[in-house]
Order: C-alpha cells, then structure tokens, then sequence
C-alpha cells in the first residue's frame, strides 16, 4: 500500500480510473476522438460535436471525477460545479474559450468548450531553445487583458492557478486561457502524503487562503519569470524568484520588462500592480519606449532610485592628502597612532602623518620595498623586509635601526607579531619562514619549505600558518615543527585568513582556487575556482568571504557553503586584498581604479582613479582610507559612503 | 588577546618579562582590520583535560596578567571519543519502514596522527510500492560508499593535497550522485537526505529536505538544518506561525529532494562542535511527534547515547507514532 506519493501532479485519488476510450459518445452528441492533456484534476478529450453531421466541428470535453461518496458532499460539489459552469458559460473574451454545454454523467461531471488549436506555453518552453522577447511581451499584454477581464466582472474571478500550462498560444499566436480553476472543486486540497514538489505559481498569501486579485497578479508575475528566464519555479525553494534575477538568465530582457515582472512578484500584495489594467499601461508604455542606455547603465523606465544619481565615477572624491614616493608602491601601509608606514619600491620605508600627510622620517635600504611593514607596539617598532635580502625593526618614532636580520635571498614577504610572546615571523625567498625575538633580532628558529615564502603568516591558537611558493599551506607550532601541511597545485602567496571562532582557514592559490581548511587539522572543506590566480588574501566579514582573482573579478562568496553570493567584474587583475568596513567593500584594481563596493549586492558605490595600478590592501583609520599604487603615490581618501 | 597567551605555555618560548604596554589603549596595530578575537570567556573555559607527554609542564608565572593558559584540548590527543547511538522504528500506523540509516565511526591513536572520523546518515523514502524504501537506501549506501572512498580512505592513507576532493565537495558530489542513482534505478521514489561526516571536533553537514540535525548543548537546542518544505518556507516568509504549520494542509510538501529532479541543489555547512554537545540527526517521524523540548531534555539527560535514541523513538510512539522515526545521537567528548 502507498504510503507516500511522489509529485502534485500526480498526486491523484483517482488515477487508478480508466480514461474514456475513443468513439465513445457522450449524451449522445460528442463522439470521443481521443485523449489531449490530462491536468490534475481531470482529462481532457478531443471530441467531435455529432450535431454538425456535415461539418467536422471539433470540441474539447474536460472531464472530472466527483470523489465524494457522501450523497450530501456530493450534490453540493455538483451544484458548485453548475454555478460555476454557468458563469463561465456567460463570458465572452477572444481569449477565453467559449463554453458550450456541461452535464454529469456516472460521477463525473463534463465541461464542453471551444477546441483550441495550439501549445501551452509549458510545452513551448520544451519544445523551443528562446522565445523571442517582444513575443512575451505580446502575451504578457494579452495576459493582462482577459485578467483584467475576470477581475472587472460584477462579481470579479480569481483565476487562482494561473501558470504556463494553462495558458495556450493558439495557432494565431493568440494566448487563451485555459483549465479555470472550476476542476480545483472537486479537489479537496488536502496533502495527505509526503509530497515532493510545490505548485511554483502560486503567491504566498495563497497558502494562508488569502485569495484576491493581486494573487493573480503574482501568479502572472511568476509565470512571465518563468517564460523569461527558463528556471522552473517548482523545481526551486518557493517564492524565491528574486534569487534567479531574469537580468541573469536573460540579458536580452530589456531593464523595464523586468522591473515590472518584479513589481508583479512582490512579496506584499499592497506592493504590485493593483490591478491587470495598471500592469498592462505599464507593459505599453515600455513597448512604446526605446531602450534607453546611458553610460553603461540601463534606465529603468519605472520609478525607483537611481544608484549611480549620487556618485559620477571619479572626480568627485578629493583625497585629503597625497604623498609622493619615488617607485611605485607595491604592499601595504599600516597605521599606527599617528604615523602612517609605508614601503617603496624606492628602496625606503616612509612615515607620514596620519591626519596630514607630512614626511616624519624614512629609512632607506639597498632594495626595493616589496612587503608591507608591520608594527611591534610594545618594543616601538616598525618590522619591514627588503629585496636587499635583510629584515629590519626601525624604532618608529624616529626611523633609527635597532636591529636588522639577514637572510640568503630576497624579503617579499610581510611580517606578523606575535607581541606578547616577542616573536617575529617572516617569509623569505631563501625557502625558509624565520622566527626572530622581536626585541632583538635573536634568531629562533626557521621552516624549510623549498620554495620562496612571500604569504604573511596568520597566527592561531598556537600554530602559524602560512603558503609558500611550493604550492604548499604550512602549519607550524610556535616552536617550528610541522603539524600539518597541504598541497595545492600551484604557488600560494595569497596569505591565510584564519576565521577564529570557528577555526577555519580561508586562502587563495596560484591554481586558480579558494581554499577552505580546518586550521586544525589541514583538512579541505571546499574549494571556490575561479578563473585566474588568486593572490589576493580573502576577507570575511558577516559570513561572507571576500577575494580578488586574477580573473579580474572581486568575489563575495558565502563562507559556509561556498555559494557565490556576487562578484564584481573590473578590467583586469585584482591582485589587492579587500578591506571591510560598515558596509562596505575596499580594493584596489591592476586597472588603476580604487573600488568601493556595497558588500550585500556587489554594487559599485565609487570608484577612484589613480595613474597606476594599485596591489595593495587598502588600510582604513580616522575616517580615511590610505592605500599606495604604482603611480608612487601613497593616497588617503576620506571615508565616503 | 588571549590567543597569545597560551603561546607562553610552549616550549621554546620564554615568558616575556614586561606587561604589554602599559600606557596604550588595549588593542595594538599588528593586524589593522582583523575581525574581532573570539570571546575570551569561551577559550579560558576549556579544561585541560589532556597534555601531550611530550610536552614539558606549562611554566607558571607569578605576574597575574600573563598568567599562561593550558594548552587546547585536542579530541585526537585523548583517549576520549565520540560515541554514538542509533535507533528507527517503523511507528504505529504505517506497515512498513522507508526511512534509512547508516553510522560509521574509526578512532585511532597511532604516531600518524589520523583524525577521528564519523559518517552518520539518515534518509526518509517517499513513493508507493516500497519505493519510497529502496529511494532511502540506496540514498543511504550510495553516499557512504562515497564518502568512504574519497575522504575517510585518502586520510587513512595520510593524503591531503588539491588532487584530494573537498570534504564537503565530496559529501555535496555523492548526494548528487545518489540523486542521479535513484532517478535512474527507483524512477518513482524519493527521498530526503541528511548526512554529517565528522572529522576530530569538526562537522561537515549536507541535506535535503526534511529530516533535520540538532546541536545540543547544556544552554539548548539548535536546529542547524533548514527543512526543504512548503510551510517551513511559509514559516521564513512570516506568512504562517509555527502553529499554524503544525495541521497546515500542504505541511507534507517538499519542495526539495532526492529523485525530483536531475539537478538537485545540497545544502552544505560546516559546524564546530563544542566539547561535551550532542548532535540529533533524525527523520520528521521524530520532530512531528517530540516537542524541541522534549528532544533537548531526553537527549541531555541519558549518558548513553543509544539510550537517548530508543527514548526519543519510545516517546513518538507514545504520542502517536504516524510516521516513521529514526534518530541519530552523537555525544562529542570533551
């Protein structure tokens, strides 16, 4: 015995009966020719109407099933079915299908109606690989009409179960409208079985037996995000059609059309069209219009709020201060109190002031200045590494050198401190991770990994973890030893970021992947491709992880399930690492743009152009923003919104 | 802070000799936007509970404000495990039992250090002509098989490199491939689908539809899985109450599960589990019948997590027993 059945459609009590076989003939006039759909709730019979002998008048019987046995339930349904019946008779629109005759007959009950020659717009959806837009825009406005028309009788019908396999396209093109919700009569609605599957259509309000006009308004709203976009609602969470926005799944529709299939499917009644009329005004105006296009963005043609009205890309952002350097600037400022360190490609680290911009000092070495410096408050010190081969802690209220390490190649990778245990952990070309006493540049230990480390360790719950060149993501103890290792297939020199709460590490890889690891345990959670290197060092803020590729595009990924959440395309690399703050989303682009981002929708808020391109992580402090790029300069932007 | 702190245990390290700048505001500009350390309360918390013999005794410092902390306890480092217990029951009304379920669990103590690994799974079939049976398990089989091949064999063999499939992605592609089984082999059944894989203290959880896993802890019970159905949608969506779902006409519609369609789209999470908490996996013949406090009382008050399991079963008989019930108990030591 079933205990469970499979899909609504399906689900019905009386599909064990047998359909009628052809040349049957019914009250002695519609001759059985065969079957042409069966819905939910009954069949449907092509048939020819036996009272034209000499013509082949063709007529479609719908049959239904009384299920009730109780003779009272059952006459009741049957009286509702002849009200009904009787109402739909009365109407008289060129796309409803005219009614001829209803009768009952064995415990079923026959509706004789105008054959429609023709697809349903189901079937269409199969049958075609796109439907021309300006053809859905056509049906759209027919839609609204005989909508409209139901709604505007004396007393005004709820379509209810309006979706595209009730909807026919004739063979002249013309919608009709097809399975009135009469055959929903004989059904009790009750679910008594698991159920996989909803109806798609339907407006939420429904479900609460809230039925009125602005339903089928919804159920019109869900049924033109279908046809457009080609993503069955039934086969995704219910009411989730702002998830599949119809710009993403079909750039051809014009920006309009698809504000007002929005407008349709909100979520408040009071918040859509209040009637068919003002959605069908709506959708001819929109016809009527050109596409509108200015700069790149799309007018919307319906009222709402313009997001780039504020901001016109750059020019409208002064920086508060500038300062020349005189190479580019490649990592990271850092801020502290009132300075501002910043190294250059020039060879030196600089000191500025905060709040001005003033040079304070700067402290010249024999290289290029590759990685970001890093502050040791407790001993006063500012901690860089060079291409000179040597790491040095300049005192940093003065820029004199307290001490300096040398290692067997290049320094291009940034620092970290461990403040309340006096250690200093670096990377260097020479294939080692050092760790030095802070203090005094006393050499702890070093991690060989055979390939340049350039990644900026992350320091968790006793272990530092870090990538290296090799390809490989390294955790260590505090006192150097392996605790676990894994191997990506291509350099790493994104830097880990480590979500402490749940103790899992987020970073990027030369082979084009986001990884997510158990910083315990080296184990792989995900992996997010993208489609170039990752250097950037993820970002996660509110659940959400952000990240740069080389593919040009900044990411917004959830962190749980590695879902993209957006991305946002600029012209070419981002090798910067995001920064953000109240909202917000910061970086830098190769395309010599500073970007900011709304961190929930990926929109652009502003942008700001620089003559270089900017790698480096944008540092926010007292309400400026200060990030260096390759036009030498180092920049603070004031903190716009 | 206090993550420094328990550097000064280590070995190799010495106990700094000064206070951390005294003068300055508590917060120093290593990491200029880092997120916020998690609360000191929650780490300071953690018993000692078991220390590497290898390591020398933390050194004790006489200066209050770097007191050091005891190490982390390390589930793989104690001879502590996971327990688990499972339990299903066929119920009062129907005749036959469609839901599934599946454990495993391997713990090992060795110089290689293997995580302990877990893999628990229940699935509830749908469709007549035992169907909805055959739908669960092979749903149940196809994946265990799965996750045993690409990522409890690779860790036993100590791989962990990109040639590796995620955890999660591994779990994600055998649902999907259990999915695409039961379209092809039980064209008329479903399922839903609810797995967890456990790795040391860490969950990697995937689901479909809505069977559900609770955390539970000494402060409550957590529901971390989001059922795939109509009214729990209509519940989100601050259409219906809770109450209101409970005789809903449509509550036995999913909108999401296995055997529905080719492309079935996984929930997939990651959840760290505190020492000493229990995870529920079960089937709505459970959850339909047990109240979440009952759930939270029952599965809390029995040490045994076997025991906790035929209680939970016991009392959805009691209360009626419509469905199916199926429970998973899973005590995380600590």
């Amino acid at each position: 015995m079933p205990d469970t059945t499979k899909f609504a459609a399906t689900d019905n009590d009386n599909s064990g009966e047998s359909s009628l076989q052809a040349n049957i003939v019914l009250m002695k006039r519609y001759k059985i020719l065969g079957v042409v759909g069966g819905g939910g709730m009954g069949t449907v019979y092509q048939a020819r109407d036996l009272n034209f002998p000499e013509v082949r008048k063709i007529v479609a019987v719908k049959e239904m099933i009384n299920p009730n046995t109780d003779p009272a339930l059952y006459n009741s349904t049957l009286k509702t079915f002849q009200r009904e019946a009787n109402i739909l008779a009365t109407l008289n629109h060129p796309a409803i299908p005219k009614i001829f005759d209803f009768f009952d007959q064995n415990d079923r009950v026959y509706l004789v109606m105008e054959y429609i020659n023709g697809n349903d717009l189901e079937a269409l959806l199969t049958k075609t690989k796109e439907l021309p837009v300006e053809k859905i825009i056509d049906w759209a406005i027919e839609l609204c009409d005989v909508i409209s028309y139901l709604h505007t009788q004396p007393k005004p019908i709820v379509f209810r179960d309006l979706k595209p396999s009730n909807i026919m396209v004739d063979s002249f093109g013309k919608i009709r409208l097809i399975d009135f919700g009469i055959a929903k009569i004989f059904d009790s609605g009750v679910k008594k079985h698991t159920m996989i599957g909803t109806e798609g259509y339907c407006a939420p309000e429904q479900y609460r037996g809230d039925v009125t006009i602005l339903s089928d308004i919804y159920s019109l709203g869900a049924t033109l995000h279908h046809v457009l976009t080609r993503q069955d609602p039934r086969l995704a969470p219910p009411f989730s059609f702002p998830d599949r926005p119809i710009s993403q799944h079909n750039p051809k529709a014009p920006d309009a059309l698809v504000a007002i299939v929005e407008k349709a499917l909100e979520f408040e009644p009071a918040n859509r069209f209040q009637s068919c009329a003002e959605m069908k005004s709506e959708l001819e105006k929109m016809r009527l219009q050109p596409q509108v296009v200015i700069g790149g963005v799309k007018g919307t043609g319906l009222a709402g709020t313009d997001f780039f009205a504020g901001v016109e890309a750059s020019g409208a952002i002064e920086p508060k201060w500038k300062f020349p350097t005189e190479d580019e600037i490649r990592s990271s400022a850092v801020v502290h109190r009132d300075f501002v360190f910043v190294g250059s490609y020039d060879t030196n680290v600089w000191a500025v002031n905060l709040s001005t911009g003033a040079f304070v000092w700067k402290y010249p070495t024999h290289g290029g200045i590759a990685a970001s410096p890093a502050v040791d408050d407790s001993n006063k010190l500012v901690l860089f590494g060079s291409e000179d081969n040597t790491f040095y802690a300049v005192d940093y209220r003065n820029g004199r050198l307290n001490w300096s390490y040398t290692t067997q190649d290049k320094i291009r990778g940034t620092a970290r401190i461990a403040t309340e245990v006096d250690a200093v952990f670096f990377g260097s070309d020479d294939g080692h991770l050092y760790a030095l006493a802070s203090p005094n540049g006393r050499f702890l230990w070093k991690f060989q990994t055979g390939e340049a480390v350039r990644s900026r360790p992350v320091i968790t719950n006793e272990v530092i973890i870090f990538g290296a060149e090799s390809g490989e993501i390294f955790a260590l103890g505090l006192d150097g030893k392996r605790k676990w290792s894994y191997r990506t297939r291509r350099p790493v020199t994104s830097s880990p970021f480590v979500d402490k709460v749940e103790g899992i590490c987020y970073v990027g890889s030369s082979d084009n992947n986001v990884y997510a690891l158990d910083a315990s345990s080296g184990y792989s959670s995900w992996r997010f491709r993208t489609n170039g290197p990752v250097i950037s060092s993820p970002i996660v803020e509110e659940d959400l992880l952000f990240f740069g590729s080389a593919d040009g595009h900044l990411y917004a990924i959830n962190a749980q399930t590695s879902r993209e959440k957006w991305k946002f395309a600029t012209d070419k690399p981002i090798i910067s690492s995001p920064v953000v703050h109240q909202g917000a989303v910061y970086f830098g682009g190769t395309d010599e743009y500073f970007y900011c981002v709304d961190m929930q929708t990926g929109k652009e808020r502003w942008k700001f152009k620089t003559n270089g391109a900017i790698t480096s992580t944008p540092c926010i402090a007292n309400d400026v923003i200060i990030f260096g790029s390759f036009d030498k300069t180092l920049y603070a932007l004031p903190l716009v919104n | 802070m206090d993550l420094f702190r328990r550097f000064f245990s280590q070995p190799g390290s010495k106990p700094p000799d000064k206070p951390a700048a005294p003068e300055s505001e508590p917060e120093i500009e290593t990491t200029p936007l880092a997120p916020p350390a998690s609360p000191a309360s929650k780490e300071v918390e953690t018993a000692p509970v078991a220390v590497d013999t290898n390591t020398p005794a933390p050194q004790t410092v006489a200066d209050g404000a770097t007191r050091p902390l005891p190490p982390e306890t390390v589930i793989s480092s104690s001879n502590e495990h996971l327990r688990f217990g499972q339990s299903t029951d066929v119920g009062m009304v129907r005749n036959s039992n469609q839901d599934s379920v599946f454990s495993l669990f391997t713990t090992s103590r060795s110089s290689d250090q293997r995580p302990d690994f877990g893999l628990f799974i229940v699935a509830d079939g749908m469709g007549g002509h035992h169907d909805g049976e055959k739908a669960s398990a092979m749903a149940a089989h196809v994946v265990a098989s799965n996750v045993a091949a690409n990522v409890c064999l690779p860790m036993l063999r100590g791989e962990n490199d990109a040639d590796r499939m995620p955890i999660t992605e591994a779990l994600i592609s055998a649902v999907q491939k259990a999915n695409a089984d039961i379209i092809a082999k039980v064209p008329e059944g479903g399922t839903t689908l609810t797995a967890v894989a456990i790795v040391n203290d860490l969950a990697y959880i995937v689901h479909v539809g809505d069977s559900r896993i609770y955390l539970i802890t000494k402060d409550g019970l957590e529901k971390i899985t989001r059922d795939h159905s109509l009214v729990q949608r209509l519940i989100e969506l601050d259409q219906i109450t809770p109450e209101e779902a409970v005789n809903h006409i449509q509550r036995n519609v999913l909108y999401r599960a296995l055997g529905q369609s080719e492309n079935v789209e996984v929930d997939a999470l990651t959840r760290r589990l505190p020492p000493k908490s229990k995870l529920l996996l079960c089937s709505d013949g459970l959850w339909n019948m047990v109240t979440e406090d009952e759930i939270a009382e029952i599965v809390m008050r029995y040490d045994s997590p076997q025991e906790a399991c035929d209680k939970l079963v016991a009392l959805a008989n009691t209360h009626g027993g419509t469905d199916n019930i199926t429970a998973i108990v899973l005590q995380i030591p600590g």
